[in-house]
């Protein structure tokens, strides 16, 4: 069962021309994890392997290809999480990187803390000598295109959000039946400058323990944090739910007491892995005993080997 | 394990079942308080708890219960929240805050925000003004300023105290204690409350660590971390060792007890426990569920506390410390 490494991309309703470019976006990142944990890497390589692919991906609403804060400018969250020692690291609101899930990373490895914000995470990018870029390479004429579109007085910006790809994450369990989750995102369409959303609240956006498992989720940022998503089904899963049923149970607690939509990619040590939206679609994939499974609409799983190239 | 708790009244009588008591709670952090801020801890405190009560007894809501006893706290220079908050790397004070609504699970918080008096007001506004839960840096300011708060000159809320401790710890360069952090400051101050109505709330201010890294969010803005309410189970605020109350989501890991069946007490104190065994980390919270059971409970050396419950202020510092007094 072990290794075994699953992705998402975002929660929402994608529109059906975008659809091939999420699959695909998805399945070449879950194969840049999964050759990761085959090459005997760790399963927090694996994840942040994984999500960079995502970042650098402009189709992806996470680095390049960020939705657009009010102003126009891109403000980035992530979040990394290691379930052996629960060592987690964070960036909220940071600006001018490629690749926030990195930084996150850096911040676990290299720091006290396990949260840095805004204008302090941007020093502390400096200070490990990653590179600044311009805000412009991060932009995408689509998110620009959505921005506009938002600006307009009646736009509902949740509605907008769903019908772009939201947060990435991935989930990962090692050989060494280690786990971890990676989450990293723009945040929502036309947010107000400085908002940070479920993605780097610990818990929320993902949360690891090899005791239990690890989560990374995507949907509805504020309703995500409301009931603590990724918290409220690993309590489920040590009270004996199932994976599957723990993620269902999660979103629908978002869904009833928050009034919110999303998708969540679970894992426990064993290996066992689900898959779960309650959005109209789910953009996933997942790495397992040398298969490739992917979906995107309710009720999808299609398999293939994993040599076969996409 | 040094700890303090009061597990609170147990409500036989089937009349009192049905006239909800209201209870509030605060704390003014968990950590090794030494004997010069004592008093003023315990005084900050009482007061704290006193103004909570005078708004539960007008018929107030827990939510603005736990603001007020906050904002009290954060106006209180002797504790590490809005006036009197520890110095960054850079010797900036950078605010964080959350306040949490058990009804309705609506949530603000504010992180790494600079010259505002009362970041639990801020982060209130954030609940009831925006669409969002959480503003860090510069845009929490914007906002601050787009509603009208008053921005204060950075020096009103520096301290003498805080500017000395900050000059010796750039003098004495040290990495975060690992073990237990016991030794440094964890003033961050905290409030939860249950009204007539049986709604919970709770709020959690903090300045955070001395001399942490510029942009360092700790536990206290973060939602399940350093504060959360729900009318199903009650509301925490919790303190201590920022980076450890995150790591085991400890607001919300004592209410997942308490929904298991658990007294507020025993929640409180399996969480610190686990904290301490799985993360090294030490800390205090304080707990109301909604029939009005309430705990105040800390790993730390000490921990300022106060309660009022039926017209009786209860308060402590010290491990097992229950002290009393009839108010009118």
């Amino acid at each position: 069962m072990l290794p075994v490494v699953v992705v998402h991309g975002g929660a929402g309703h994608i529109p059906k021309e975008r659809s091939e470019l999420s699959t695909s976006g998805v399945t070449s990142a879950v194969r840049a994890g999964y050759a990761v944990l085959r090459g005997g890497g760790s399963s927090m390589d694996a994840v942040v392997e994984a999500v960079t692919y995502l970042e650098n991906n402009p189709a992806f609403n996470a680095g390049c290809g960020s939705v657009l804060n009010v102003k126009g400018d891109v403000e980035m969250d992530a979040f990394v999480m290691e379930g052996k020692t629960l060592g987690s690291g964070a960036v909220s609101a940071v600006r001018n990187i490629a690749n926030p899930i990195q930084l996150a990373r850096l911040v676990m490895d290299k720091t006290s803390h396990l949260c840095l914000t805004a204008e302090g995470a941007k020093q502390f990018a400096r200070s490990m000598g990653v590179p600044e870029v311009p805000q412009e390479s991060l932009i995408t004429e689509y998110s620009r295109m959505r921005w506009r579109k938002n600006l307009a007085p009646d736009a509902n910006p949740v509605e907008c959000q769903m019908g772009k790809m939201g947060t990435v994450g991935a989930v990962a369990v090692d050989s060494q039946g280690n786990v971890a989750c990676a989450t990293s995102t723009g945040g929502i369409l036309n947010k107000m400058e400085g908002r940070v959303g479920d993605t780097p609240c610990i818990g929320c956006g993902g949360y690891a323990d090899n005791m239990v498992g690890a989560v990374s989720t995507t949907g509805h940022g504020e309703a995500i944090m409301k009931v603590v998503l990724a918290k409220h089904i690993l309590y489920q899963m040590e009270q004996g739910q199932s994976v599957e049923a723990a993620s269902d149970l999660g979103l629908a607690c978002m869904k009833f007491r928050a009034a919110g939509l999303g998708g969540v990619i679970t894992v426990d040590p064993q290996g066992h892995w689900a898959a779960r939206f309650s959005s109209r679609q789910m953009a996933w994939a997942a790495a397992q005993k040398d298969t490739l499974h992917y979906g995107l609409y309710e009720g999808e799983n299609f398999t293939q080997s994993i040599d076969v190239q996409h | 394990m040094a700890e303090s708790s009061s597990p609170g009244m147990k409500r036989e009588d089937p009349d009192r079942n049905s006239k909800m008591s209201a209870v509030v709670v605060v704390h003014g952090g968990a950590w090794a308080i030494p004997d010069q801020l004592a008093e003023a801890s315990v005084d900050g405190v009482k007061a704290a708890a006193c103004e909570g009560s005078s708004v539960l007894k007008r018929g107030g809501s827990a939510l603005d219960a736990v603001e007020a006893a906050v904002r009290a706290l954060e106006d209180n220079p002797a504790f590490n929240a809005g006036h009197g908050a520890t110095l960054n790397a850079d010797g900036e004070v950078e605010l964080d805050a959350i306040i949490m609504d058990g009804r309705t699970l609506a949530s603000g918080a504010v992180s790494s925000v600079k010259n505002i008096a009362n970041p639990v007001s801020l982060a209130r506004a954030v609940m009831e003004k925006t669409a969002h839960v959480m503003l860090t840096s510069r845009g929490a300011n914007l906002f601050a300023e787009s509603i009208g708060v008053v921005t204060v000159p950075p020096d009103t809320l520096l301290t003498e105290y805080e500017k000395k401790e900050w000059e010796k710890h750039k003098t004495y360069v040290t990495g975060v204690d690992e073990d237990f952090n016991t030794q440094w400051a964890h003033d961050t101050v905290g409030a939860v409350a249950v009204d007539r109505a049986g709604n919970v709330a709770c709020a959690t201010s903090t300045g955070g660590i001395r001399n942490k890294m510029v942009g360092r969010v700790g536990d206290s803005p973060v939602i399940g971390a350093g504060g959360y309410a729900d009318n199903l189970s009650g509301a925490v605020s919790c303190t201590g060792h920022g980076e450890s109350i995150l790591k085991v989501t400890l607001a919300r890991l004592i209410l997942s007890h308490v929904e298991r069946g658990k007294s507020v007490a025993d929640s409180s104190q399996l969480s610190l426990q686990y904290m301490a065994d799985r993360v090294r980390g030490a800390g205090g919270s304080i707990v109301v569920s909604p029939s009005g059971q309430w705990a105040a409970t800390f790993t730390t050396d000490r921990m300022a506390w106060a309660a009022v419950d039926q017209d009786v202020l209860w308060y402590g510092l010290d491990p097992d410390e229950r002290l009393r007094e009839q108010l009118s």
